[in-house]
């Protein structure tokens, strides 16, 4: 496989439980699932003015993944670099009702919460693995 | 010619350290023109010290590693002449401070070698002033993800331990390199090299220290320190930003730069060593 | 009194942005959730009039993970009141040698800082609610 790098953007809505969700299975894809093909990219230093993060994803694919429909990473993507080349939403995988819910503090994930967290990180790798195939 | 100092000690009642440096300030004034420069009514009411400050050379005496005289001074904005630390005073003379804040004989005969040095006459040395570095400088660059590791180009050379020396006739300025900044993320923690000390080629000048680890800086040149860059002190961050610039570490008058230079990289050599360190490592 | 924003940064590379937001939500669930709440601060800065109102004109303590301060600068450029600039990175500085975990886990010491941080972002909130009932 050529050597690909595909950037994920999430957010890390701390309005929500999506958004918790968004955040871990970034990291979990970027820390093991796809290592070294993902790069995590920040979305806070993206809005702020991140020049490396802004660069980035202008010369590389980026996947978006958002807690929820107001989808603020894709937005923030399409504001400072352009298209994404694929998004994620949450609420889209796991339901509104439980990605709008209460945000949950790491203390207290359960079991419920990584089987979540798992499925969306398995999304995010179909959709990695796809753009790394084109 | 008798020395004149603005001495700002600690005076802190934490160790007998900063005891000692009270001691000192009050030798200074009795044994020459020196002023004290009180830290207590300094944080309150600067207009007057400010003064004394700015018509003297400023010792400030520090009792032990938290160095609050030093930062006091960095927060006043004064410059400061030449530091002593207590602590390291009395290892380097083989005395033992006490544990409690009585100022005994041995801590009375510190405070007397620290005195005699300051103001040991000396034969006139030309005024070092700092050499003008450019204010920006002209970068190669090298791309590993989305991090960007930057390379001066110009009159920089580097050792083989990342850091880089930029010479101007006799002066140079010493820092590291963008990929030691980035290795060790966000950087919280600078421990200078002590001012007016002698330092060879591939010696400590000091360290940096993030939550991943502590860098030594291995000093690129050999001569004697003229200058730290005081505002790391504060915001070792700025090396983060940029250790070539605001993040620079030391100026030094050098000794043996011709020698130095023979086992320094230049940039093209050392941008391929970046580039290969980049690759091999994870950000 | 409209209640305080304490928005978070939430970096995901590093601790230090998982730090701030946990700080932010131990603060905004529990120790002050009749003072405070919190806000994406992604929405804040994409989601037009909806977001900005969130923090325009009102009174915020932003909550960085380092001195990038993204949270602080987005907040400042909406037009938010920042009373006061908390960084995890000076939480650290108190603590030298701790290693605080990563942007996924945190350790004990990691979760100490946070909640030492979250305290005195509490005790900002109670000084700040107390300047404006002088002030009314």
């Amino acid at each position: 496989m050529p050597d690909v790098r595909i950037g994920v953007l999430s957010c890390s809505g701390e309005e929500c439980l999506g958004g918790t969700v968004a955040r871990l299975a970034t990291r979990k894809v970027m820390e093991e699932l796809r290592e070294g093909t993902t790069v995590s990219l920040c979305l806070p230093l993206y809005v702020a003015g991140g020049e490396e993060e802004r660069n980035f994803a202008k010369e590389h694919s980026v996947i978006s993944v958002d807690g929820c429909s107001k989808s603020c990473a894709r937005k923030a993507t399409e504001r400072f670099s352009g298209d994404v080349s694929d998004t994620i939403v949450i609420s889209d995988i796991l339901g509104e009702d439980v990605a709008l819910g209460k945000t949950v503090s790491a203390r207290d994930l359960t079991e419920e919460h990584y089987i979540m967290v798992d499925k969306v990180a398995e999304e995010i790798c179909k959709k990695v693995d796809k753009i790394a195939a084109e | 010619m008798s020395k004149s100092y603005a001495v700002l000690p600690c005076n802190g009642l934490d160790k007998c350290a900063g005891c000692i440096t009270k001691e000192v300030a009050i030798n200074l004034t009795k044994e020459s023109d020196s002023k004290i420069i009180c830290p207590v009514l300094y944080r309150v009411a600067d207009a007057r010290y400010n003064k004394i400050a700015g018509e003297n050379p400023v010792v400030v005496l520090d009792g032990c590693a938290t160095r609050c005289a030093s930062k006091l001074a960095i927060e006043k904005g004064i410059k400061i002449s030449k530091k002593i630390n207590i602590t390291d005073e009395a290892k380097a003379n083989n005395i033992v401070i006490g544990s409690g804040l009585v100022v005994g004989e041995n801590e009375l005969k510190l405070a007397d070698i620290v005195t005699n040095e300051l103001l040991k006459e000396e034969e006139q040395k030309k005024d070092v002033e700092s050499v003008i570095f450019p204010e920006s400088l002209e970068y190669e660059i090298y791309k590993k993800d989305k991090f960007v590791f930057r390379l001066p180009k110009g009159d920089f050379y580097f050792n083989e331990n990342d850091c880089w020396v930029y010479v101007i006739g006799n002066k140079a300025r010493i820092g590291v390199t963008d990929y030691v900044q980035k290795s060790l993320s966000d950087i919280m923690f600078f421990n200078e090299p002590a001012l007016s000390s002698d330092i060879e080629q591939f010696e400590d000048a000091g360290s940096i220290e993030s939550g991943k680890a502590v860098y030594e800086i291995i000093c690129p040149v050999s001569g004697t320190i003229t200058a730290i860059n005081d505002k790391l002190l504060e915001a070792p961050e700025l090396i983060n930003k940029n250790p070539y610039e605001e993040g620079w570490i030391a100026e030094i008058e050098l000794s043996d730069f011709e020698s130095d230079k023979e086992l320094l990289y230049t940039f093209d050599t050392y941008f391929d060593i970046l580039k290969r360190k980049v690759d091999e490592f994870h950000v | 009194m409209s209640k305080i924003k304490v928005i978070a940064c939430s970096g995901i590379g590093k601790a230090f942005g998982l730090m701030a937001r946990e700080a932010v939500l131990k603060v905004t669930n529990e120790l002050n959730p009749q003072e405070a709440e919190t806000a994406c601060l992604a929405h804040i800065i994409t989601g037009d009039d909806e977001g900005k109102e969130k923090v325009a004109d009102q009174i915020c303590i932003t909550v960085d993970g380092c001195p990038a301060l993204c949270s602080a600068k987005s907040v400042e450029s909406e037009s938010g009141i920042v009373k006061a600039k908390f960084r995890v990175v000076d939480e650290m500085r108190n603590h030298r040698g701790a290693k605080a975990g990563t942007g996924t886990t945190l350790t004990e010491d990691g979760w100490k800082i946070t909640d030492e941080l979250a305290e005195k972002i509490s005790a900002k909130i109670t000084e700040l609610v107390e300047e404006a009932k002088s002030n009314a």
